[in-house]
């Protein structure tokens, strides 16, 4: 198989989106008053509507449709004006009145978008990209300094309820297939769930991935759901097909279900490009089929078919009244509105000076947005960009090393994030040190001062030491002199790392640098 | 005494009297329904703990003086249709899908009834699932017509009417999605009432027609259906489609109809296949009417006919859909020995319903697939807008509309069998579901060819159930009251009847 | 009599239901579907062009919500108490794809 970037030469992926976000903030279901709880004792949290016994009614949760209406205007979406529930009807298991109680044509929230920046590494998958000035646009792309910003749209958000979970015995790895018997619990029928269809407008894996990423990021300063791509509580399908670059038909598309993380939505949509463009280059043809992504295999399977019928008989639902929201309930629901990430980076740069950039990380997390927010309420202004460094290199890579790592609580304070930076910027002392009593703050809990203090930590910039020192290892030197004279640049690490070792670690780098560079130019 | 026979006004004054207790009322009617159901074949399952339980609860409200704050049906025997969950019961449905289902909860309906006092003998026959007018697709036998056990009592609430007739209880509860409470009170000369959609909660009743069914009650006279009515009505949280109602539905029985406009519609008193009795049954109540001093207008329904396509296109698809849920998973019938839940399904589904609910259910799925369901469903509801939109034309002109239930009295048993022919048996009920009115049944006496009992349908504006009660009352004082069949009250009774 | 449903889709309208039909069966219930569904042609020829459809008879129904608050819920016991097979709390249903036990 050819690799995704000489793929992308020819053909053009289009890819779209169907994210099922659960709203476990809620207390009860959709439509009944049972408990939402993870984990439960099976059928512990059931009642007659949620179990589908005979002559049970649904009474849709006031609250999940005040989140679903929030969920829309945080994605620039329009609030329909009369909607309705549909029942879409298969015989499955863990359906409890074997139809879905969802939406029709129109959903509660229609037509919206999402911004994303792709940054970095991940921009040059898109092969337009690098024909764009910065400023540039093109396709649904807009270039940047650090890649490009696209804009997604968004077809609908519809409210409907999840399904019961199965277990399946007697298979391998309690896999459906070669399953002798399955259990069902019903506690998680009738969960409150969103389900969020983007326009087909995404190109590559990594604007899937981003938009998942945002996606998530909204949802959780919203505070609608606790987004556990592990839990189950997101979780996102892909629909993903190629055409020729140039065309505009539409492919035949192939779906891809069962990613329980952003690195397999990732993983699993570039596969799908290289193996559809190999059979499509062969002359074959790609069938409409299922699939799913086996990160061990690192390929995608064609699934079983769970229920044959497309067509699922829908109508809509009458035991259950037509929605004609009011300004005024929309209105209550906007005031609720939290900053969402994007209105928050734009502060950042703003207030701060910030990057586009650094503040898009900064804002990745509420955790370190709330971090940074924190230093600076203290901090000089000047401080901003080192303290945006710290949290997005430092503080992320602990963060990602260790899922359970958390900022709020940790030794390391705002407090002394700001100390630290502050003790770096006056150049008392290295950077390479500052990593060194990053870490320590971490392991002993002490503020920076005592940290530098006990360990005797200290930078030399005293520019009469380091020029003593500078001539002393270039006499030492002269051959590697003549080179770098002669266009051997590179050859200044050398002579840096000499200085350093001279002082034993604690000479200003920068100093040092600076003046090696004056006498080697002179 | 045979209290199952006596009226909710004489037992109750009996009771405050002290002339007998609750238990008695409750040991009585058991007594009675074990001697003589067996030639109704009425109950499904019969429930003396829980009546006396109640009785005994009834009796203890007399001694403490608070028999009062009890409720209107205090010390009444009652029974409900097998459709209602009821705690402590089987809910079948008439159906073998549902023959070991024990309810794990109670429907809205049945507990208010329970908590106005009522004293609960039983679950009643029915069509299965409520597919039918006949009872006759029961997968546990028919019911008889107390007026003659060799005729259909009407369905698909034929167990709550012929109760009523029988003298079995003195209030049953019914539901009625294209005329199933109607139509089996006319053909066992009771009274029952189908409320305006919307004015009794759904909630606990097995879904057939959602957006058509509605519970409402039967009795042998009008004051006893509309004090149940003020124990049933009200809105329920559990039900979305309920609606509020402080309404006391005795207050205007007494009113007379002087003034009130009546409503004929020609086009129902000329079509083809209506029996002359029925006709004259029906002109008949006109005429007293008139001569009440009420106003008989001739109004148009112009697409009442629309009515039986629409009906027969969105109740088969409602079905369709509730009838989903019976997959032996979770409640009734599975079929043993299957290695693949795709098998278990087809068996469970295929031997526990009867032959009129799977043809219901496919005819369903057929007319909801895509590209049928423009053909037959959206113009269903479509015409629902029209049908609706003609009753709220009449309304403008009469404040009530008299009406034929169905084409003639009670068959006998056998002499229609082919679908279609049953269908249209339906013609004068069913538009009234379509646009969720309200309406009732009044007996009027014995037809002069049949001998059989006839009634007519007075048609009630939406939420204006009141003016059928009030006309139904007025006419109920000029007819005799029949009460009890003959072959099952005073000594008949005692052999059990024919 | 118009054929609007061959036996063959009459057997598929069976499987989707998910009710097992005979070659017994089969040709009384295409017959009786088709009487059916010929009995249902008015509805076809009605002009109702500009109609409104209503989904719902009650006229003004509308934003009917409840509030976010717990309800009684069965115990497991209850939840499982009619339940025709059953392992460990949960509802026992025998193999999805086939190939399982009874």
């Amino acid at each position: 198989m050819k690799t995704m970037e000489e793929v992308l030469k020819d053909w053009e992926a289009v890819i779209g989106l169907e994210v099922h976000c659960e709203l476990t903030k809620l207390n009860t279901k959709m439509f009944c008053g049972c408990k939402l709880e993870f984990g439960a004792e099976p059928n512990t949290h059931t009642c007659p509507v949620c179990l589908g016994l005979p002559g049970a009614l649904p009474v849709p949760n006031k609250a999940a449709i005040e989140n679903i209406v929030l969920a829309g205007l945080a994605t620039n979406c329009d609030i329909e004006k009369h909607t309705m529930f549909y029942r879409k009807g298969y015989m499955y298991p863990d359906m409890a009145k074997n139809f879905q109680t969802t939406q029709g044509p129109k959903a509660f929230c229609m037509r919206g978008w999402l911004d994303l920046n792709v940054d970095g590494k991940g921009a040059s998958e898109r092969p337009i990209m690098a024909q764009l000035e910065e400023g540039e646009s093109a396709e649904n792309v807009t270039r940047t300094a650090e890649g490009y910003t696209a804009r997604v749209g968004i077809t609908r958000i519809h409210m409907e309820e999840d399904a019961g979970k199965m277990i399946h015995m007697g298979g391998g790895e309690g896999r459906i297939s070669g399953a002798t018997h399955s259990l069902v619990d019903y506690n998680r029928a009738g969960t409150p769930l969103i389900e969020l269809v983007t326009e087909p407008d995404l190109r590559t894996p990594e604007e899937a991935r981003l938009f998942m990423q945002k996606l998530r990021q909204i949802f959780l300063a919203l505070g609608i759901s606790d987004c556990s791509m592990e839990e189950g509580s997101l979780r996102a399908d892909g629909n993903i097909s190629l055409r020729r670059r140039g065309t505009t038909q539409f492919g035949t598309k192939t779906e891809l279900k069962n990613i329980n993380s952003f690195k397999s939505l990732h993983d699993g949509l570039a596969y799908e490009i290289c193996r559809q463009a190999e059979v499509l280059e062969e002359g074959g043809i790609i069938y409409q089929e299922t699939r799913h992504w086996d990160p061990s295999a690192k390929r995608t399977i064609v699934m079983r078919v769970k229920e044959t019928a497309d067509d699922y008989r829908m109508f809509p639902d009458p035991d259950l009244a037509p929605y004609d929201l009011s300004d005024e309930f929309i209105e209550a629901v906007r005031a609720k509105l939290p900053e969402l990430p994007d209105q928050k980076a734009a502060r950042f740069v703003e207030s701060f000076g910030l990057s586009g950039y650094d503040s898009r990380q900064l804002v990745e997390n509420m955790a370190t947005a709330d971090f940074f927010e924190a230093c600076m309420l203290d901090a000089d202004a000047k401080l901003a960009k080192p303290l945006a460094n710290l949290i997005n290199n430092d503080i992320a890579a602990l963060m990602n090393a260790d899922q359970d790592f958390d900022l709020a609580s940790s030794s390391l304070t705002p407090a002394r994030a700001v100390a630290l930076v502050d003790l770096v910027a006056k150049d008392a002392i290295s950077s390479k040190q500052g990593k060194e009593v990053f870490a320590a703050i971490l392991e002993e809990d002490k503020d920076p001062a005592a940290i530098v203090e006990e360990r005797g930590m200290k930078q030399v910039s005293d520019t009469g030491a380091i020029e003593a020192v500078v001539d002393e290892v270039l006499a030492a030197n002269p051959d590697k002199v003549e080179q770098y004279k002669g266009g051997k640049t590179g050859l200044i690490g050398f002579f840096v790392g000499q200085c350093m070792k001279a002082m034993k670690g604690q000479g200003n780098p920068k100093l040092i640098n600076q003046m090696l560079s004056q006498k080697l130019e002179g | 005494m045979d209290f199952a026979c006596m009226g909710v006004d004489a037992i109750q004054a009996g009771l405050r009297a002290g002339d007998f207790s609750a238990t008695e009322v409750a040991q009585s009617s058991l007594d009675r329904i074990e001697r003589i159901d067996g030639s109704v074949n009425a109950f499904l399952e019969v429930t003396p703990e829980l009546a006396l339980a109640k009785a005994a609860e009834v009796d203890k409200a007399i001694a403490e003086g608070t028999f009062d704050q009890m409720g209107p049906l205090a010390g009444v025997p009652v029974a409900f249709k097998d459709n209602m969950n009821q705690i402590g019961t089987h809910t079948t449905c008439a159906s073998r899908m549902l023959e070991n289902y024990v309810s794990p909860y109670t429907a809205t309906c049945v507990q208010k009834v329970i908590d106005a006092g009522g004293l609960p003998l039983g679950k009643l026959n029915m069509d299965e699932f409520a597919f039918g007018s006949t009872t006759e697709t029961s997968a546990f036998g028919t019911t008889k017509n107390p007026w003659g056990t060799d005729r259909v009592p009407g369905g698909s609430s034929g167990g709550s009417a012929a109760a009523v007739a029988a003298g079995l209880a003195t209030v049953t509860l019914g539901s009625d999605t294209g005329g199933s409470i109607r139509q089996p009170a006319s053909f066992c000369g009771v009274v029952g009432v189908k409320p305006t959609y919307g004015a009794v909660s759904r909630y606990g009743v097995v879904a057939f027609g959602s957006s058509l069914d509605q519970v409402g009650p039967f009795a042998r006279n009008v004051r006893d259906a509309a004090l149940t009515l003020n124990a049933l009505c009200g809105r329920d949280p559990l039900d979305c489609t309920s609606q509020a109602c402080d309404f006391d539905f005795t207050a205007n029985l007494d009113q007379g109809v002087e003034g009130m406009k009546v409503g004929i519609v020609p086009a129902f008193l000329d079509a083809e296949g209506l029996d002359r009795e029925v006709r004259n049954a029906v002109m008949g109540a006109a005429d007293k009417l008139a001569s009440l001093g009420a106003e008989i207008v001739e109004i148009e329904l112009p697409n009442a006919q629309a009515a039986i396509s629409a009906y027969y296109v969105l109740a088969p698809c409602e079905a369709f859909s509730n009838l989903s849920r019976f997959d032996s998973v979770r409640y009734g019938y599975c079929d043993p020995g299957h290695k693949d839940l795709g098998g278990q399904y087809e068996a469970s589904r295929a031997q526990g319903f009867g032959v009129e609910a799977r043809r219901r259910i496919m005819l369903g799925s057929y007319l909801l697939s895509s590209g049928v369901y423009d053909k037959y469903y959206y113009p269903a509801q479509q015409i629902r807008t029209l049908i609706t939109q003609d009753y709220l034309n009449a309304y403008q002109k009469v404040d009530v509309i008299l009406s034929p239930i169905a084409p003639s009295v009670a068959w006998k048993f056998g002499a229609v069998s082919d679908p279609t022919s049953m269908y249209l048996a339906d013609m004068f009920t069913i538009s009234i579901n379509i646009a969720g009115n309200g309406g009732m049944n009044l007996p009027v006496g014995l037809g002069e060819d049949s001998g059989m009992p006839v009634g007519v349908q007075l048609i009630a504006p939406p939420f204006k159930d009141a003016n059928m009660l009030r006309a139904a009352a007025a006419l109920e004082r000029e007819y005799q009251c029949v009460g009890v069949a003959p072959d099952f009250a005073g000594e008949a009774a005692v052999k059990g009847g024919e | 009599m118009t054929q609007h449903v061959s036996e063959k889709d009459v057997r598929a309208i069976a499987e989707y239901a998910r009710i097992g039909l005979t070659d017994e069966e089969l040709p009384a219930m295409t017959e009786d579907l088709n009487a059916i569904i010929e009995s249902l042609k008015p509805i076809t020829e009605y002009d109702l062009e500009g109609v409104e459809p209503t989904f719902h008879p009650v006229g003004d129904l509308s934003n009917v919500m409840r509030e976010d608050v717990e309800g009684t819920s069965f115990t497991q016991e209850e939840a499982l108490s009619n339940a025709p097979k059953q392992q460990d709390g949960s509802f026992l249903i025998p193999s999805i794809l086939g190939g399982g036990e009874a």
